[in-house]
């Protein structure tokens, strides 16, 4: 059953990549060679229709790792502790190329790397503090305890996702440009189709990298246990 | 190239480049992951000839015609 769901993983993954693959390409064809250019930022607002996509899907990354660790904490599985830790993990990948990509935005339209008076980038960059610290003290733990502690702090972690959001709204001043807000997207329709697009594939490059990942560790764990019966 | 130009394949540069490595590390963990299923599967294969050569010896040694 384990090597069923193994295998089917495997599969899994892979039909993920061809659809984050060929999505990626039609964005990229789509931002580079249809999308209009934006009359005030010209070439370099480009950037955006990967950066907020890749911002966003970190945000969801952490949102699957909190809901895996309400799970984990329900069932005491330890395959929700798989999907949490690998969740987060790539949920960092994404937002280092979030923070990478918007460094180089604002570089080119305003002229410095990073600005610490702008809440949203602030508050970002604490939330990836908040995640990276989760692996230093997972390691830290006894390994009996290592599953429960993760879960209670993947759901306390996320706390800080809606915060960062809130304190954007709440800011009387900040640099950084508010696309979405409550009254929709402050975008024509032209472009609001290529961020669709570039939102969907970098959403199935998440599920690719996931599924791949459980399927690597679910592998590695089966292989342990194999060269241990082997040794007995 | 214009200045925002550069800006622009850096930032898509080092987005697919990092995203690219990502993909490279799992295909290189996945190979070690199929290099010591082979090892464990010859190593399965040989314990199993072991065990059969030693049956096969037992049953021999236990056999009325190789009695003294």
């Amino acid at each position: 059953m384990t090597d069923l769901a193994v295998r089917l993983r495997g599969k899994g993954s892979a039909l993920w990549a061809l659809v984050a693959a060929v999505l990626s390409v039609v964005a990229i064809c789509g931002v580079f060679l249809v999308a209009p250019e934006d009359a005030d930022q010209g070439i370099i607002q480009k950037i955006f229709y990967f950066h907020v996509p890749i911002a966003n899907t970190s945000l969801v990354a952490f949102g699957v790792a909190c809901v895996a660790g309400i799970l984990a904490l329900r069932t005491r599985s330890p395959r929700w502790d798989e999907v949490l830790t690998a969740s987060i993990g790539i949920g960092l990948l994404f937002a280092g190329l979030t923070i990478v990509s918007g460094s180089i935005w604002a570089r080119a339209s305003w002229g410095h790397w990073w600005r610490w008076d702008d809440t949203r980038l602030t508050t970002y960059l604490i939330i990836i503090l908040i995640y990276a610290a989760f692996f230093v003290l997972r390691s830290s733990v006894e390994a009996d305890r290592r599953a429960r502690f993760s879960a209670i702090y993947a759901v306390i972690a996320f706390a800080s996702v809606p915060l960062s959001f809130y304190a954007v709204r709440i800011a009387t001043s900040f640099i950084h440009p508010v696309v979405f807000n409550s009254h929709g997207a402050n975008l024509p329709d032209s472009m609001l189709v290529w961020f669709i697009v570039s939102q969907a594939a970098m959403l199935a490059v998440f599920i690719a990298f996931l599924l791949l990942e459980l399927t690597q560790r679910r592998t590695e764990s089966s292989l342990r246990r194999l060269r241990l019966a082997l040794d007995a | 190239m214009s200045h925002g130009t550069q800006y622009v394949v850096a930032a898509y540069a080092v987005i697919w480049f990092v995203l690219m490595l990502y993909v490279a590390v799992v295909g290189l963990r996945t190979s070690r992951i199929s290099r010591e299923l082979e090892l464990l599967a010859r190593l399965v294969e040989r314990r199993k000839a072991d065990e059969q050569a030693a049956q096969a010896e037992g049953q021999a040694s236990s056999s009325p015609a190789t009695r003294p």
